[in-house]
């Protein structure tokens, strides 16, 4: 069978690529698409650094085989943006301070938008349970929850 | 990973065509488990495949003779938010919770948290006390397993190569049924250490009616402790009962001493938990009473 063109739908664009069966969602996205957002870190999917959401539900593009979501509705960090409008989430979290050298930031910010999708009004509590499968090893993790809080009382203001 | 060829069969049938025609495939569901195994060589199909292709293994359905019936590719986070199983198998929403994190239950399923066959999966020990029942289906027919049966050694089932399972039968709750699942965590989500599933069913007369007690992560496959249910049978349950059943798990059990802890620690944990379980259980019954 060996490589085959496939089409994907990524962050609302079509695409062609030339694909093995063993290529991952990971690899796809950062080495045929240069959508370099979604990272490669632990690789089994522990770290949630390579997380991207596909019909609208979280998946681990590392332990994702790309063939397996062909004209499937794929959704990287790259993608949530409004053109040059920073999604609330983004925005918080600059004004939150939450990054720090940023690796963890895409696959943060990812899990915290399927959190709100879900639940508009997370607690504390709700928003680190949400996040416990993401680690950071700047941050401390305090200014990340803020962020999001921050980020969803702006979404159900309209602030944001 | 080394290559394979990708299929994706379009039916049941087919699917089981391609395990009968391709000795050496695996069956992808949500591919958590097996694409790290393939990472690290641990296997190496030479053909994978593709089960979420066929249809009709994602439904939930109850019917009050014959119980739930949960596809084999329902994720674990569809099973735990399902109003069937939320309604009438709580035990089984519990498990379910403590499997890694969202983005895990969303990919991961419920056939493959089983077929995996991993002794600390979550899901196991509360089917076993639920008397699951798990069907598995070939080219040549199909045949129905007590999972309390299924699992065999440390990774490995009773499940042939060339055999899907397809469908997890639940039967329905006997009444007042109290119910506990407990686990013992590295970090509060993180790898189970161990883990104990108990049931306790009173009759009219206040005694135990049924017991089932099972065992996660504490030897090479999920366990059943069977003599749970001689000690406690038609007995009034107490305190010394409790204990005897705690002993009882923590004499039957096969602990590995790994870096979540030695086989003494676990062994000790499995009967510390037990005996909070068992009591859990009972509350849960007398207050249905």
């Amino acid at each position: 069978m060996g490589k085959q063109v496939a089409s994907f739908i990524v962050n609302d664009r079509p695409y062609e690529v030339l694909i093995e069966p063993q290529t991952t969602l990971a690899e796809l996205l950062r080495d045929h698409l240069d959508l370099t957002g979604t990272k490669f870190n632990c690789e089994v999917g522990e770290c949630g650094c390579c997380a991207v959401i596909v019909d609208g539900k979280l998946a681990r593009s590392c332990l994702t085989l790309a063939i397996t979501v062909r004209d499937k509705s794929i959704l990287t960090i790259e993608g949530i943006a409004n053109g040059n409008i920073l999604h609330p989430l983004q925005q918080a979290f600059i004004d939150y301070g939450a990054i720090q050298c940023g690796f963890c930031t895409p696959g943060m910010i990812l899990t915290a938008k399927v959190l709100l999708d879900k639940n508009p009004e997370p607690t504390r509590e709700d928003a680190k349970e949400a996040l416990s499968a993401n680690l950071c090893r700047c941050t401390g993790y305090v200014k990340i929850i803020d962020a999001v809080l921050g980020a969803a009382e702006r979404m159900r203001s309209g602030t944001g | 990973m080394r290559y394979f060829e990708y299929l994706e069969p379009r039916t049941l049938s087919e699917a089981c065509e391609f395990l009968d025609t391709y000795p050496e495939a695996k069956i992808l569901a949500g591919g958590l488990s097996l694409i790290n195994l393939l990472k690290i060589d641990l296997v190496t199909p030479r053909y994978l495949i593709n089960l979420k292709t066929v249809p009709g293994l994602t439904n939930i359905e109850f019917s009050v003779d014959k119980g739930a019936t949960v596809g084999a590719l329902v994720t674990d986070q569809d099973v735990i938010e399902s109003p069937i199983i939320c309604g009438r198998y709580p035990l089984l929403v519990e498990a379910g919770r403590k499997i890694a994190s969202l983005a895990i239950r969303s990919q991961g399923t419920v056939g493959g948290n089983i077929c995996h066959a991993d002794p600390s999966a979550d899901f196991p020990p509360a089917l076993i006390v639920l008397n699951s029942r798990l069907k598995a289906v070939s080219s040549k027919g199909q045949r129905i397993v007590p999972i309390e049966d299924f699992f065999v050694d440390y990774l490995e089932s009773v499940l042939e190569t060339s055999e899907i399972l397809t469908e997890i039968e639940i039967p329905a709750p006997l009444p007042n049924t109290g119910w506990s699942f407990l686990e013992l965590n590295k970090t509060w989500n993180s790898a189970t250490v161990v883990s104990v599933a108990a049931t306790i069913s009173l009759d009219s007369g206040g005694k135990c009616g049924a017991a089932r007690l099972a065992l996660g992560g504490s030897g090479l496959t999920p366990i059943k402790v069977t003599s749970a249910s001689d000690i406690l049978i038609d007995k009034e349950v107490n305190p010394n009962l409790v204990e005897e059943v705690s002993l009882e798990a923590q004499k039957i059990c096969n602990p590995i001493s790994n870096v979540f802890g030695s086989a003494d620690y676990k062994r000790e944990m499995v009967g510390i938990l037990t005996t909070r379980a068992m009591n859990e259980a009972l509350e849960r019954a007398k207050a249905m009473v």
